[in-house]
C-alpha cells in the first residue's frame, strides 16, 4: 500500500466510527425503556422511585434533545474523553484500560495454542488426504466446532480442574495458571475451524500448475510444500486471522464468566445491561476501531509476503 | 465410509478412557478442614467499589462482613438493635431516639459516637438519591450518644428502613481515605485489605465489639458461573458458597462433608392481572377460573425442582404475615374452574376446544421476561394448564426493559414479576406498589383497573400505624382482600442458599440478602 492508500484509509476509519457511534448511540437511547431506571436497576424487579429516576435523568444530563447529547458526547471524545461510567464510577478510559491486559493476554494466547495446532494439523491432513490421520482430524474439528464453548470450558474446569486438581478452578486474576483453561477454551473451537481451512488451502494451492511445474522441474516435496505452497496458502487465512484477532479483542463474555476471566467481554455484557450508554460508546468505537486497525494492518501485510501486489503499483 | 466409522468410535473410546480416568481423581472437597487462619467464600459480586452511598453497593460492603447499621433484622424480618442498642418514638410520632451501642468501636479503633452516626446517614442522604425515596427527615441531631431523627412524615417503618444497608454507618472522622478504591472504615467483624471486583480480601477487625472475630483473614472471589462455584466448593478452593444452582445442590448432600442451609428468600414471582372494563379477566368468575386451573405445586415441586415454594399469598411465608392463615379461595381445583366459565358464560360451541361466548373465544395475552430462568416456565406452564379448561392463552415474550412500560400502559392481560417484597423488613410498600388504587397516576405500577376501597382504608390506617402488632394484623387483612379478589396470580416464592464445609459452623443464610459473611461464621474446631 502506499502512503497515500494509508491515509485514505486512516479517513474511512474516522468516518467509519463517526457511522458506528452516532448508530450505537441511537440504538441505546432509542431502545424501548427507560435508559435511566435500566441504569439503576439493570434488569432486576427492584422497585425505582420516580423521584429517583427523575434525579438521575437530570444529573446525566438526559434530559436534553438526543443530538445534542450526542454531539456533547462527540466533543468530548475527540479530545481522547470518552465519557463516565454512571455503573462503573470511572472514566470509560480508564474502565477499558483495566479490561485491556487480561482481553489482550488471552488473545494472544489463544491465537498462538490455535495456531500451534491448527497449522501442523491442516499441512498433514492435507498433505496425507484421506489417511487415517486426516479422517481422526476430521472427526475431532467437527467436534470442536459443534460444541458450544462455555460447555467446552465447563468440561475443561471439570476435568482439569475437579478430577485432575492440576489447574485452579477460582480465577479473577491474571496469572499462567488462570490462563490457560480460556485460552484453550476459546482455542478448540478456532482451531477446529482452522485446520480445515488451512487444510482447504493447501489442497487448493498443491492443485495449482506451479506446482506441477515445480515436481517436473525436480524439487523435492518438502520444499515444494514449506518453500512454494506453504506462503501461497497463508495469505487468505491471514485475513482471516486478522477478524478473529479483532472479535478476540472485542472480548469473549461467556468465556470471561465461566472462568472469572478479567476482561473486557463482561464489562460490554455488563454496561448494555445497565444501559451506561457512554461505557458502551467506548466499548463499541474500541471494537470498531480494533476491527479496522488489524485489517489495515493486514492489508499492509499483504505488501511483504506477497511480491506480487508490488509489482501491480 | 467404514474406515471413517471405525475410526469415530476409536476417537471417542479414547475419549470416554481419559474421562473415566479423570473420574477417578476424586472430586469431593479435598481440604475438610477449615481452621482460623483463612476463610474463602465464593459469592457473585456486582459492586464496583464499596462506597455503600453508591447505587446498591452497600449490599456487599455488608454481605462481606464490612458493615453494619443501626439495626438489624432477625429471621422473620424484625426490626432488631445492632449499632442502636435500643429506641424509642416521641408522641407525635415524628421523632425518633435511638441510643447508640456505648461499645461499638470502628476497626481503626475510634469510637462509634451518635455524632457520627449523623454524620454518616447525612453522607448517605447527600451521596444517594435512593436515601430520599426511602425516608425523609427535618433534621437529624446528636446528644450525647442518643442519634435523634425527626422525620417529616410519620415513618412507622423507619427502625426497618435503617436496617437497608444503604444506611450502614462509616466512620466520617477519617477525612484522607479514597472510599471507593479502599472502601470504608466500618464497625464490622472483617476490614478490607484489597478489593476488586473479582476479589476482596479482608482482615479480622482488631476492634470489633461484638465478640471475637473467627477468622484472621477472609478471601471472596467472585465467582459469577454456579456451574463455576459449585465445583470449586467440591474442591475445596472456596471453603463456603452462596446460591449452588438447583441441579448441582444434590452434590452436596452429604451432611458428612457439607452443611447446605436454604430458606425461602423475600421475592415473590406473580403475575398481575388486567381487570379494567372491557378485559377478558375484569369478570371475577374469569379471574377465580383461571387461577384455579393452575396447578402451582407442581410447577415448583416438579418443574423449577423444588427451588421455589408454592405460591399463594402475595408476601412470602419467610415473612411473619399470616401466610399460613391466610385462606386462598382460588386453590387449585380445575373441575371447578370450568364450572366457574360457565357460569360466566364460556362454553365450546364450535368445538375448538377454546369456551368461547358472542362468537369469540376467550383470549389473554401473557407477558413475561426470559431474564429469569423460571419466568418462561411459568408462563408456558400457564398456558398448558388454562387450555385444559378452554382459556386460550397467547404468549408474548418481551425484553425486559419493554415490561415495565408495558406494566404502567395496562398493555397486557396478565405481566409477569419477580419482585422484592420487603426490602425495608415491611410489606407495605409492595402492597400499596401494586395494588392500592392508581388516583391519577398516584400508583402508576397499578395500571390493572383494581381498586378497592376496603384495601385503601386499611393501607391509611397501616401508613399511619406504628403498633408493630396492629400493623401486621392490616397486612394479613389486606393480602386476604387481595386473594378474595382474584388479583394476580402468585406462583411462587425463590428459595436461596448457602452452602458450606462441615468444617464451618453457622454458614446460615437469611431471608434480607445481605447478611452473608457474619461474625457467628467460625471453624468447627
Amino acid at each position: 500500500m502506499t502512503k497515500k492508500q494509508i491515509l485514505a484509509r486512516i479517513g474511512q476509519i474516522v468516518l467509519v466510527l463517526l457511522g458506528i457511534s452516532f448508530i450505537t448511540f441511537a440504538l441505546v437511547m432509542l431502545a424501548p425503556g427507560d435508559v435511566v431506571r435500566q441504569m439503576i436497576a439493570g434488569n432486576e424487579d427492584i422497585m425505582v422511585s420516580q423521584a429517583e429516576i427523575d434525579a438521575l435523568r437530570a444529573e446525566l444530563g438526559l434530559d436534553k434533545p438526543f443530538f445534542f447529547q450526542y454531539l456533547d458526547w462527540l466533543g468530548r471524545a475527540l479530545q481522547g474523553n470518552l465519557g463516565f461510567s454512571y455503573m462503573v464510577k470511572k472514566p470509560v478510559v480508564e474502565a477499558l484500560w483495566e479490561g485491556l491486559p487480561g482481553t489482550v493476554l488471552l488473545s494472544l494466547a489463544s491465537l498462538f495454542m490455535m495456531m500451534v495446532v491448527s497449522i501442523p494439523a491442516g499441512i498433514y491432513s492435507a498433505v496425507k488426504r484421506g489417511s487415517v490421520v486426516d479422517n481422526i482430524v476430521r472427526v475431532f474439528t467437527f467436534m470442536g466446532v459443534s460444541m458450544p464453548g462455555f460447555w467446552v470450558g465447563l468440561m475443561l474446569l471439570w476435568i482439569f480442574g475437579l478430577k485432575l486438581d492440576l489447574l485452579p478452578i477460582v480465577g479473577g486474576e491474571i496469572s499462567l495458571e488462570t490462563l490457560i483453561m480460556p485460552s484453550l477454551t476459546l482455542a478448540i473451537a478456532m482451531a477446529s475451524k482452522y485446520t480445515r481451512q488451512v487444510r482447504t488451502a493447501i489442497l487448493e494451492e498443491l492443485h495449482q500448475d506451479y506446482v506441477v511445474g515445480a515436481r517436473a522441474r525436480g524439487m523435492t516435496e518438502s520444499h515444494i510444500l514449506w518453500k512454494e505452497v506453504l506462503p501461497n496458502a497463508m495469505l487468505p487465512l491471514i485475513t482471516l486471522l486478522g477478524l478473529s484477532l479483532g472479535n478476540l479483542l472485542g472480548g469473549a463474555a461467556v468465556i470471561e464468566m465461566v472462568f472469572q476471566w478479567p476482561g473486557l467481554g463482561r464489562l460490554a455484557i455488563e454496561a448494555i445491561t445497565y444501559r451506561d450508554f457512554q461505557l458502551v460508546q467506548g466499548v463499541v468505537v474500541w471494537i470498531a476501531l480494533m476491527y479496522m486497525v488489524i485489517n489495515l494492518v493486514v492489508d499492509m501485510s499483504y505488501n511483504h509476503l506477497d511480491p506480487r501486489l508490488r509489482k501491480v503499483r | 465410509m467404514k474406515k471413517l466409522f471405525k475410526i469415530s468410535a476409536a476417537a471417542a473410546m479414547i475419549g470416554v478412557l481419559a474421562l473415566a480416568a479423570s473420574g477417578c481423581g476424586g472430586g469431593s472437597s479435598k481440604k475438610a478442614n477449615v481452621t482460623n487462619e483463612m476463610v474463602k467464600f465464593g459469592v457473585t459480586n456486582f459492586a464496583d467499589n464499596l462506597d455503600p452511598a453508591d447505587n446498591f453497593f452497600s449490599w456487599v460492603v455488608m454481605r462481606y462482613g464490612l458493615g453494619e447499621c443501626l439495626v438489624k433484622f432477625d429471621n422473620k424480618m424484625n426490626a432488631t438493635p445492632w449499632l442502636a442498642d435500643k429506641w424509642s418514638i416521641s408522641d407525635d410520632k415524628l421523632t425518633w431516639t435511638f441510643h447508640i451501642n456505648d461499645k461499638v468501636k470502628f476497626s481503626n479503633g475510634d469510637k462509634l459516637t451518635a455524632e457520627i452516626a449523623k454524620e454518616s446517614l447525612e453522607r448517605t442522604f447527600k451521596l444517594s438519591n435512593r436515601a430520599q425515596s426511602v425516608f425523609q427527615y427535618s433534621e437529624i441531631k446528636a446528644d450525647g450518644q442518643n442519634l435523634i431523627i425527626k422525620t417529616k412524615n410519620p415513618t412507622p417503618s423507619l427502625p426497618g428502613m435503617l436496617a437497608d444497608p444503604l444506611f450502614i454507618i462509616i466512620d466520617t472522622k477519617v477525612k484522607d481515605r479514597d472510599i471507593k478504591k479502599e472502601g470504608p472504615i466500618c464497625t464490622g467483624p472483617y476490614a478490607v485489605k484489597t478489593y476488586s471486583k473479582a476479589k476482596a480480601v479482608m482482615v479480622a477487625n482488631p476492634n470489633y465489639w461484638d465478640g471475637a472475630v473467627p477468622f484472621k483473614n477472609a478471601e471472596i472471589p467472585t465467582i459469577d458461573d454456579p456451574n463455576t462455584r459449585a465445583m470449586a466448593l467440591q474442591k475445596g478452593e472456596i471453603d463456603f458458597a452462596i446460591n449452588i444452582a438447583a441441579g448441582d445442590l444434590q452434590l452436596f448432600k452429604d451432611k458428612a462433608k457439607y452443611n447446605i442451609s436454604e430458606i425461602a428468600s423475600l421475592r415473590t414471582v406473580l403475575a398481575q392481572i388486567n381487570m379494567n372494563e372491557g378485559k377478558p379477566l375484569h369478570d371475577p368468575k374469569v379471574r377465580a377460573a383461571l387461577i384455579q386451573c393452575l396447578d402451582r405445586v407442581t410447577y415448583n415441586k416438579v418443574l423449577l425442582k423444588d427451588t421455589f415454594i408454592p405460591g399463594k399469598a402475595p408476601v412470602p411465608p419467610s415473612l411473619d404475615y399470616g401466610f399460613d392463615q391466610l385462606k386462598d379461595p382460588n386453590a387449585y381445583n380445575p373441575e371447578n374452574a370450568k364450572k366457574l366459565l360457565a357460569e360466566a358464560g364460556w362454553k365450546d360451541t364450535n368445538g375448538d376446544g377454546y369456551v368461547d361466548k358472542n362468537g369469540k373465544n376467550l383470549e389473554i395475552d401473557f407477558v413475561f421476561y426470559s431474564g429469569r430462568a423460571e419466568l418462561p416456565l411459568y408462563a408456558e406452564a400457564t398456558q398448558a394448564d388454562a387450555k385444559k379448561i378452554g382459556i386460550k392463552v397467547n404468549m408474548k415474550n418481551v425484553d425486559y426493559n419493554v415490561l415495565d412500560p408495558m406494566r404502567q400502559k395496562g398493555q397486557f392481560d396478565l405481566i409477569i414479576s419477580n419482585i422484592l417484597t420487603a426490602n425495608t423488613g415491611d410489606p407495605e410498600v409492595y402492597l400499596n406498589w401494586y395494588w392500592k388504587s392508581n388516583i391519577n397516576g398516584s400508583q402508576p405500577q397499578n395500571s390493572t383497573g383494581y381498586s378497592n376501597a376496603k384495601f385503601d382504608a386499611l393501607s391509611d390506617k397501616l401508613a399511619v400505624e406504628f403498633d408493630p402488632a396492629k400493623r401486621r394484623q392490616y397486612m394479613i387483612e389486606m393480602q386476604q382482600i387481595l386473594l378474595d379478589d382474584g388479583v394476580a396470580l402468585f406462583f411462587g416464592y425463590p428459595k436461596t442458599n448457602m452452602v458450606s464445609k462441615a468444617g464451618l459452623v453457622n454458614a446460615n443464610i437469611y431471608p434480607a440478602d445481605y447478611y452473608w459473611l457474619t461474625k457467628d461464621i467460625a471453624p468447627k474446631n
